[in-house]
């Protein structure tokens, strides 16, 4: 039973880091109906730039985090101008897109190992790395700080998205960009402020990624498990992205704890599959048809 | 012929073989995958215990690496060719990933630590005399109503289906056949290294044959085969800007999709015919110039 | 048009860098290759930048005398990422264009298994540096002639890991947790958990994780709830530190012991607390005054601290300079035929090839405990 409740608890941690990730990737598929491969690229800036801010400029943490948050919002945009605006005002198929994120996704982790070096860098010891015990379970300290800054960051997105008028705009061209258009929404800056948004996110999954399990160019990589997390919510739903990634996360666990953790992500993938079979746009997703 | 040069002419000529079977599902079915890599597995371990348990003939390998990597693809089809967009794309990552894990964990054929010792088999004429084959059959199929009404599938799914298109068995027969030259370029990758690993066919692996696809132009087969011979030989020659060669491979990539969307040949196919038609075009082009031109003259 | 007049221009003299460079007649092309991009990069960088820096000094002290010549050393490093389809390439690429007459790396045995042929077929030999894998120099009993390495192989660490575990240590129940997908970490494992069994212990926990995870508690909460008293881990430094420092977090007071992919300075900034009084194997023992120059001057040249690959490209720079004193003339062949009655001493101890395996017989391993965040030399300790 305590190996359980652990295991749980494990899971949930694993979920919210997932979760995290892979808010700020649905977001921008639910404007731009592709997978954003870019993402993991930003996400390993924002532990970079986090890292640096803190050890190099010295600052505090929290001006560190804003430093790391507001960078990738920037590296957002400035890639959302260069890699995918042509291809979005060209209507270019999504399979354009999604060859276009990979290329910057190569790119940026490249560009790391040739400037800065492949080495992994250690974050300065912040929230220290105890544990509160509860009877036999464990709870990192860093994992609950984690589990509320991205609870009122995603609070604090549902809010933006559903009370402002950028937010319903955002609304709006997720449902039908060109209607959106026609009604006089500046769809291009809609564009920008998702990208900004999914930037930030990524920001801030990049820090606690970092502080969590170290800085390094593939740190990116893992965000393979959030898209898979977001395609098993339902692609471009945000409820549907966290309650993807916190099954998954618990999902993984259960089946390493207690069936195989050799055969653990082929049991994962068999159940993927098997969810997809009977929903085939995921738990939440939009269940359009093609539009004729 | 250095054996540098001669290496890498049978890489491309491997590569092609993959890249067309992913032209098809790609290009002409419209479907993304991300699980390649997985089928050129499938194929390079069926062949390499044909020929190293059983020590049967290279070509029989090669049969199975087809007939396997096929089968497979025909079941995790089944499963998820129902599947949209990235969906789909999510599904096969999947699949790949599955693949390299079964055979990380499957110790009798050498788990992650990989398998030496298989015989070296492939030679840059039997690459070239398969090339050749893939080519035919392929220009074949998709000149054929099969291929026409793939391409109806890629282009309008709900209108080929109202047409009375069976959108399921085509994106199936797509899948297959991809998934057979896959196999086959994955026999004849292990017997030229003589040395497979579940390592060597990882996702990134099935990226690259993705980009080759891309990069060549969607829906051409001359595309595909000069997009795999350019590709192959590229990061080779960007090796002296060492360390930045991916850098540069990035950038290159997003240049090619914002600069010539449409990849190096896409929609065009480069047969005798359409090399005349080109230059006949050109001449057209030419003459109408000559024309304007004089008018204008005449004008002044 | 501009655009693609630019990119052939680019391209052509992409060609012409990459062909040119003709042959100078006192000059020895050394061939190196490794990852210096992707997630090996690390021990890539830090081999090739060793190489570099020795051939430096070697050519700044006059070079090395073959059959009566005097030579300086030229290095050409090309980068594979760690990929076996582009290790072939560029020892094809070395041996048939840059006519090189010897290669030092890989450090992976999935890139140094796959090469053999070609080397063969070239006649110049390689000199691996941390491929453990026995089937790098030797494949169906019979020894591959130009392969040479110059680290001791798996079944030897898993052996000296499992039996100090059990003899010294007094271990009985030992859990294992490795990266399934790794080639490294799967045979050390493999020969771990064999001889730990053959000296009665009892193996409680087999779990495992695949590359590129960093998350290990899944697996860690299920050997803690097994009780082992050891736990083996054999894979690299980084996942080492975050699977250690997850297993203090969830209360777990357990020695930890590894093999030689632990060594290294990052280790002991990011582990920190959680890796203090673990045990690990290791090619050398850092008290050791010629290991510790070495390090100083790489420290001092690249600003940055060395890595355990270092060391091994090291002597594996040594071993070829030997062979190259004792070559009849300065071609592959002659090297790969002296590199067979190699025997010195290098920083990593006594390197005496064998004919019949190309291993370094009878290395021995330094057993290292981590004590007050430095790594601290127990013994020297074979396997029986």
């Amino acid at each position: 039973m305590a190996q359980f409740l652990q295991q749980m608890v494990n899971g949930l941690s694993i979920g919210s880091v997932y979760a995290l990730m892979a808010v700020g990737y649905s977001l921008v598929y639910s404007i731009m109906n592709f997978s954003n491969f870019a993402h993991g690229g930003v996400i390993m800036f924002g532990a970079y730039f986090g890292f640096f801010a803190m050890t190099q400029l010295k600052l505090p943490f929290p001006a560190a985090f804003a430093v790391a948050f507001v960078g990738t919002a920037v590296l957002a945009v400035v890639i959302e101008r260069i890699a995918y605006k042509p291809l979005r005002e060209r209507n270019a198929p999504f399979l354009y897109f999604i060859i276009s994120a990979m290329g910057a996704s190569i790119f940026l982790e490249n560009i790391i190992i040739a400037t800065i070096g492949p080495t992994f860098r250690t974050y300065p010891d912040v929230f220290g790395r105890t544990s509160i015990s509860l009877g036999s379970v464990a709870i990192g300290r860093l994992d609950l700080i984690m589990f509320v800054i991205s609870a009122v960051c995603l609070a604090g997105l549902v809010l933006f998205i559903e009370k402002t008028k950028i937010g319903r705009a955002i609304q709006a061209s997720a449902y039908n960009m060109k209607a959106a258009a026609l009604m006089g929404v500046n769809t291009d800056r809609v564009v920008m402020i998702v990208f900004a948004l999914g930037g930030m996110l990524a920001g801030i999954a990049g820090v606690f990624f970092g502080m969590k399990y170290t800085v390094y160019p593939q740190i990116g990589n893992i965000t393979t498990k959030s898209f898979v997390a977001a395609v098993f919510g339902g692609l471009g739903s945000l409820p549907g992205a966290v309650l993807g990634s916190v099954l998954l996360g618990i999902i993984e666990t259960l089946v390493a704890g207690y069936l195989s953790s050799q055969f653990r992500d082929l049991i994962a993938f068999v159940i993927l599959i098997g969810v997809l079979v009977f929903r085939p746009t995921g738990i939440m997703g939009k269940t359009t048809e093609d539009k004729a | 012929m250095s054996s540098y040069l001669e290496g890498i002419i049978m890489l491309s000529g491997i590569n092609l073989i993959a890249v067309l079977g992913l032209s098809l599902l790609t290009g002409f079915a419209g479907l993304f995958s991300f699980g390649h890599a997985g089928f050129m597995a499938i194929g390079a371990y069926s062949a390499a215990i044909c020929t190293t348990i059983f020590k049967l003939p290279f070509f029989v390998g090669i049969a199975a690496a087809a007939a396997a990597a096929a089968g497979a693809s025909w079941l995790i089809g089944r499963a998820t060719l129902r599947l949209k967009g990235d969906y789909f794309c999510i599904a096969t990552l999947g699949f790949g990933e599955a693949i390299r894990l079964i055979l990380d964990n499957f110790q009798g054929l050498g788990g992650a630590r990989g398998w030496p010792g298989i015989p070296p088999h492939t030679t840059l004429v039997n690459i070239l005399i398969l090339d050749v084959i893939g080519v035919v059959l392929l220009a074949n199929l998709v000149r054929s109503r099969h291929g026409r009404n793939m391409i109806a599938v890629r282009e309008e799914e709900l209108a080929a289906q109202v047409a009375g298109i069976n959108t399921f068995k085509y994106k199936m027969l797509a899948l297959v056949v991809s998934a057979a030259y896959a196999g086959v370029a994955g026999a004849l990758l292990g017997h030229y290294m003589t040395f497979i690993q579940p390592k060597m066919f990882s996702m990134v692996k099935s990226t690259e044959l993705t980009i080759i696809v891309i990069f060549g132009g969607l829906g051409s087969i001359s595309g595909s085969v000069l997009g795999a011979v350019v590709l192959t030989f590229l990061p080779e020659l960007l090796r002296a800007v060492d360390k930045w060669r991916l850098v540069v491979y990035g950038l290159a990539v997003i240049g090619i999709m914002i600069g010539r969307p449409r990849g190096l040949m896409g929609g065009f196919e480069l047969t005798p015919k359409s090399v005349r038609a080109h230059f006949a075009r050109l001449r057209e082009a030419k003459a109408a110039r000559a024309d304007q031109a004089a008018e204008e003259k005449g004008g002044l | 048009m501009r655009v693609r007049n630019i990119v052939a221009a680019i391209l052509v003299a992409l060609v012409l860098i990459s062909c040119g460079g003709a042959q100078k007649a006192d000059v020895i092309k050394v061939g190196w290759f490794g990852a210096l991009t992707g997630d090996q990069a690390v021990w890539g960088n830090n081999e090739f930048n060793t190489v570099k820096m020795l051939f430096e000094e070697i050519n700044a002290a006059g070079g090395v005398t073959v059959a009566g010549k005097v030579y300086t050393l030229e290095a050409v490093g090309y980068d594979n990422k760690g990929d076996a389809q582009e290790a072939v390439n560029v020892v094809r690429r070395l041996t048939s264009q840059d006519k090189v007459i010897a290669i030092l790396g890989p450090n992976a045995s999935g890139n140094a298994i796959p090469i053999a042929p070609i080397l063969e077929s070239a006649k110049v030999p390689d000199i691996a540096t941390v491929a453990t894998n026995p089937k790098v120099t030797v494949l169906d009993g019979k020894v591959k002639p130009y392969n040479f390495r110059v680290c001791f192989i798996d079944p030897y660490q898993g052996a000296v890991a499992a039996g100090y575990a059990y003899e010294v240590l007094g271990s009985r129940k030992a859990a294992v947790l490795y990266d399934v997908s790794d080639d490294y970490s799967q045979g050390l494992r493999q020969f771990f958990v064999e001889n730990f069994k053959k000296l009665g212990g009892e193996i409680v926990a087999d779990e495992s994780f695949k590359s590129g995870d960093v998350d290990f508690r899944p697996q860690l909460s299920k050997i803690k709830s097994q009780n082992p008293d050891i736990i083996f881990m054999p894979y690299f430094f980084k996942e080492v530190a975050l699977s250690a420092n997850q297993a203090r977090e969830l209360g777990m007071t357990q020695v930890m012991m590894g093999g030689d992919g632990w060594p290294s300075e990052q280790l002991i900034s990011m582990g920190g607390a959680a890796v203090e009084g673990c045990y690990f194997v290791n090619h050398l023992d850092y008290d050791d005054p010629d290991v510790a120059d070495y390090k100083a001057r790489y420290l001092k040249k690249y600003g940055i601290e060395t890595e355990l690959n270092g060391y091994l490209v090291h002597d594996a720079v040594l071993m070829l300079v030997d062979a190259l004193k004792r070559a009849d003339k300065p071609d592959g062949e002659s090297v790969a035929k002296a590199l067979e009655s190699t025997n010195i001493k290098g920083i990593t101890g006594k390197i005496a090839i064998s004919p019949e395996t190309h291993n370094p017989e009878g290395k021995d391993a330094a057993i290292i405990k981590i004590i007050g965040g430095k790594y601290k030399f127990q013994q020297k300790y074979a396997a029986k």
